[in-house]
C-alpha cells in the first residue's frame, strides 16, 4: 500500500469516527482550500464561527460578507435568517453582494441570551436552510444546543463574532465546526480599470474539526461560486520568524 | 295599523297616503272613509326592530360606530370619516342615494350632538348639515324627544319653538318643566352629554369556559387555556377556517380582566401551535382573588383548506416557515421579525421598508449597479477628512479616533433630497450628498459623503454613511 493510499484510509477511518462521513460539504471550488476542509468543503448541518479584527469586531463588516458570501449558494435552496443586536444590516448591500435579500427573514433581537435562543430555534426549524446570528462566542452548553438543533433538519448556522460596544471578544467557542477570522485585503482592479476591484479579503481559517487551519486571501467572484482564492498564504506554523536559524542554514 | 285600547289606528303611513291627509294616529275607520282605496296591513315592531338592526349592520360600511335609536332612527358617528367621502355633505348625500336606490326613504342631517341631528332628521328641513345650534331654534318642541306629557304642557304655554323655549331663564325652565326637559335641550343646543351604545356585530368566533369554582394555580390557567383553544380551534376546523389572532381573556373575580393576545402568520387552527403559543405568556396573568371565567376570540378569521393539496413549493415553504415566524414574532414582537424589500426612493435611509415574512413581496428589488453598503448606520457619523481638490475623494480621513489613508476610491454618486418632499424651486442644494466609495490601505471599505456642495467659506461637512464589507 503506497503511502497516499494509506493516508487515505486513515483520513477514512477518523472521518467514521467524527461522524463526518458522507456528510453534504459546500465546495470553495480550489484545492487550496478544499484539501485542508474534512469532506472537501465547509461542512454543511454544522455550525461555523467568524470573526473580525479590530474594528471588525464591533461593526462585523467584513465578517458578514464573508459569511453572506458563503451562505449565497445555500440560499437557492431555501430560506435565511439573520438574528442581530443592532439592525444595521442593510439589504441592497447584500442584494450587492449577489445575495439574494428576498431569501432572508431579518430578526432584531435585545440581548445575547435572545440572540443564542433565536438562532437555535431557527437552525431546528424546517424550511430553514441557513441561519446566521451576530453574538459573542457562546459556551460549551449553548454551542452544543446549537449543534444538535443544526442536526435537526440539516441547517447550516454561522455566528458572527460582534461586540456591540467593541473590546475584545471574550472566550473561543470549540463546539463550532470551524472558526474563521476575517479582514478586508486591499483589491486590485483589473489592469486599466479605474477605482476599486472586487472586494478582497484576509481569511484565516483557525481552527477546523478534521481539517488542518490555513490562510488565505479570498475575493468575491461573479462566477458560480461565489468567493475565488487569489492566494494561499503561508502556514503561520512554519512561517514563525527564527531568523537566526535560517540564517545559520 | 295597530291596536290602541281597542281602537284600530294608523301606526304608519307611506308618502303616498301622506298626501291624502292620512295622519299617524287616525282611526282606521276615518281613513278607510276618506281614502276607500286604502291598503292597510298589521304593524309588525319585531320585524321593525329586526329590520332596523339589519340597517345598522349595514351602516358599520360607513362609520364604525353605528347606534340604534328604536323604533326608526339610526346615529352614525361621523367624527374622522367624513373626509373619506369628501365632507359631511357628500358623504350624507351618497347615505341618503343608497339608501333611496334600495327603496328606503330617508331623512338625515349631520350636526354636532346626536340631540340636534335628531330633531333636525325629523323636523327640520332634509339633509340638514349644522354647524352649530341656530337651524334648530325655529323647529318644533317635538324635536326634543321629550314625553308626550312634557311636550303637550310647553305647548299649552304657548311655546312653539326651540329658540322661545331656550330664551326661558335656565331656573325657571328647570323648575316649571323638571329635569328632563332641561337635558333634552341640553343636549339638542349640543350643552350636554350624551350616551350612545354603539352597537358592534359581535365575533362568531368565541369560546367562554366558566369555572364553579375560581382558579388561580399556574397548572389550572395552563389547562384552562389548552381546553378553550380546543374548543374554537375544533369549531374553526370543522368550518374550514383558520384565525391569524387570538384573544385569552382571563376574567378575575373582581371583575378585572387580564388578556393576552397571539398573532399567527398564516391563518391557523392547530390546537397544539396556538396552545404552545400562549403558555409563555400565562405568567404575566395576576389571578388576583381568583379566575372565575375564561373566553377565547378568534379574529382575522379566513377560510383556510382542510389540509395541505397544494404541493406549489412556494406554499409548502410558507407552512412549514409558519411556525418559526410565529415563534419568533410573539416572543421578540411584531416589528423584531422581518423581510427587507425596496422602497422607491434614492435616499439610502430610506430605500428598504419592512415587510412581514410571510406576506408576499410587493416590489422588485434594489439597483445592483449602485455600490450600497452592508451595514448602514442609522445615523451618518461625522469624520475628519483631508480633501486638497474640492471635488475629490479625501485623502485622509479620521473615524472614531483612527486616521484611515485612502488607497483607492470610487465616485461620486450625487444624492439629492427627495424632490416630491417640497417644491422644486425651493429645493436646498446644500441638502444634496456625494457618496464615496472609498478602500483604505488595510482593504476596509467606506461609504463616505459629502454634505452639500464645495464651498471656499464654509468647508463642507463629511459624514460617514455604512461599511461595506
Amino acid at each position: 500500500m503506497s503511502r497516499a493510499a494509506r493516508l487515505m484510509a486513515v483520513r477514512a477511518s477518523l472521518a467514521i469516527l467524527e461522524g463526518s462521513a458522507g456528510r453534504p460539504t459546500l465546495p470553495f471550488g480550489d484545492r487550496r482550500v478544499d484539501d485542508r476542509l474534512p469532506g472537501g468543503g465547509l461542512p454543511l448541518g454544522r455550525w461555523h464561527e467568524a470573526a473580525g479584527e479590530g474594528m471588525g469586531i464591533e461593526t462585523a463588516a467584513a465578517a458578514s460578507a464573508f459569511v453572506a458570501a458563503l451562505a449565497t449558494p445555500l440560499a437557492a435552496r431555501g430560506e435565511v435568517v439573520w438574528i442581530m443586536r443592532r439592525d444595521d444590516l442593510y439589504a441592497p448591500g447584500l442584494a450587492g453582494l449577489g445575495f439574494p435579500a428576498e431569501r432572508l427573514i431579518q430578526v432584531c433581537v435585545r440581548d445575547e441570551t435572545a440572540a443564542l435562543a433565536a438562532l437555535e430555534d431557527a437552525l431546528g426549524a424546517a424550511g430553514v436552510v441557513a441561519a446566521i446570528g451576530e453574538a459573542e462566542s457562546p459556551d460549551l452548553v449553548a454551542g452544543r444546543r446549537l449543534q444538535l438543533a443544526c442536526e435537526r433538519h440539516g441547517a447550516t448556522g454561522f455566528l458572527i463574532h460582534r461586540r456591540l460596544f467593541g473590546g475584545e471578544t471574550r472566550g473561543k467557542g470549540s463546539a463550532a465546526a470551524t472558526r474563521w477570522r476575517i479582514a478586508s485585503a486591499p483589491s486590485e482592479p483589473a489592469p486599466g480599470e479605474p477605482g476599486l476591484g472586487a472586494p478582497r479579503w484576509r481569511v484565516s481559517l483557525e481552527h477546523c474539526r478534521g481539517g488542518r487551519p490555513g490562510d488565505w486571501i479570498m475575493e468575491k467572484s461573479n462566477g458560480p461560486l461565489p468567493l475565488r482564492v487569489v492566494a494561499e498564504l503561508g502556514d503561520r506554523q512554519l512561517d514563525a520568524p527564527q531568523p537566526w536559524r535560517r540564517l545559520a542554514g | 295599523m295597530a291596536t290602541e285600547r281597542g281602537v284600530r289606528r294608523l301606526a304608519a303611513v307611506d308618502a303616498g297616503a301622506a298626501t291624502l291627509g292620512l295622519f299617524v294616529g287616525q282611526k282606521a275607520t276615518d281613513a278607510v272613509a276618506l281614502a276607500p282605496e286604502l291598503v292597510v296591513a298589521d304593524a309588525d315592531p319585531e320585524a321593525d326592530a329586526q329590520a332596523l338592526r339589519a340597517l345598522a349592520d349595514w351602516c358599520a360600511r360607513f362609520s364604525p360606530a353605528v347606534a340604534m335609536d328604536p323604533p326608526d332612527s339610526l346615529f352614525l358617528d361621523v367624527t374622522g370619516v367624513d373626509h373619506l367621502w369628501g365632507g359631511e355633505a357628500a358623504m350624507m348625500d351618497d347615505f341618503v342615494e343608497r339608501l333611496a336606490k334600495g327603496g328606503l326613504p330617508v331623512r338625515a342631517a349631520v350636526a354636532g350632538s346626536p340631540g340636534a341631528a335628531w330633531a333636525l332628521a325629523h323636523f327640520g328641513p332634509d339633509r340638514t348639515v349644522a354647524s352649530d345650534a341656530e337651524p334648530l331654534r325655529p323647529l318644533p318642541v317635538a324635536a326634543l324627544r321629550l314625553s308626550p306629557a312634557d311636550a303637550a304642557q310647553i305647548a299649552r304655554l304657548g311655546l312653539r319653538s326651540i329658540g322661545a323655549l331656550a330664551a326661558l331663564p335656565r331656573d325657571q325652565l328647570g323648575r316649571r318643566f323638571g329635569p328632563d326637559v332641561m337635558r333634552r335641550l341640553d343636549q339638542a343646543l349640543g350643552r350636554g352629554g350624551e350616551a350612545l351604545a354603539f352597537r358592534r356585530p359581535p365575533n362568531p368566533w368565541f369560546a367562554r369556559a366558566a369555572f364553579a369554582e375560581p382558579i388561580s394555580v399556574p397548572e389550572d390557567l395552563a389547562r384552562a387555556c389548552g381546553d378553550i383553544v380546543e374548543r374554537l380551534c375544533a369549531r374553526l376546523e370543522a368550518e374550514g377556517r383558520g384565525a391569524r389572532r387570538f384573544d385569552l381573556a382571563f376574567h378575575r373575580l373582581d371583575g378585572a380582566a387580564e388578556r393576552l393576545t397571539v398573532g399567527l402568520a398564516l391563518p391557523g387552527r392547530d390546537l397544539a401551535a396556538v396552545t404552545r403559543l400562549f403558555l409563555p405568556l400565562l405568567e404575566r396573568i395576576d389571578p388576583g382573588f381568583g379566575i372565575d371565567a375564561v373566553t377565547l376570540g378568534a379574529r382575522e378569521v379566513e377560510t383556510r383548506a382542510l389540509s395541505q393539496t397544494d404541493l406549489h413549493a412556494e406554499q409548502v415553504g410558507r407552512e412549514s416557515l409558519a411556525p418559526l415566524v410565529d415563534r419568533l414574532t410573539n416572543r421578540l414582537g411584531e416589528a423584531a421579525v422581518w423581510r427587507a424589500e425596496a422602497f422607491p426612493s434614492h435616499a439610502p435611509e430610506r430605500a428598504t421598508k419592512r415587510r412581514p415574512p410571510l406576506s408576499p413581496p410587493t416590489s422588485v428589488g434594489w439597483d445592483a449597479a449602485r455600490p450600497r453598503p452592508l451595514r448602514l448606520f442609522r445615523r451618518p457619523e461625522p469624520v475628519e477628512v483631508v480633501a486638497p481638490v474640492p471635488d475629490d475623494p479625501p485623502v485622509l480621513f479620521r473615524w472614531r479616533g483612527t486616521a484611515h489613508r485612502v488607497r483607492r476610491a470610487e465616485g461620486p454618486e450625487r444624492l439629492g433630497e427627495e424632490w416630491w418632499r417640497r417644491p422644486f424651486d425651493r429645493a436646498d442644494p446644500q441638502k444634496a450628498r456625494d457618496y464615496y466609495q472609498v478602500e483604505d490601505e488595510t482593504g476596509a471599505r467606506f461609504w463616505l459623503f459629502r454634505a452639500g456642495l464645495y464651498d471656499a467659506a464654509n468647508p463642507p461637512k463629511w459624514w460617514l454613511h455604512g461599511l461595506f464589507g
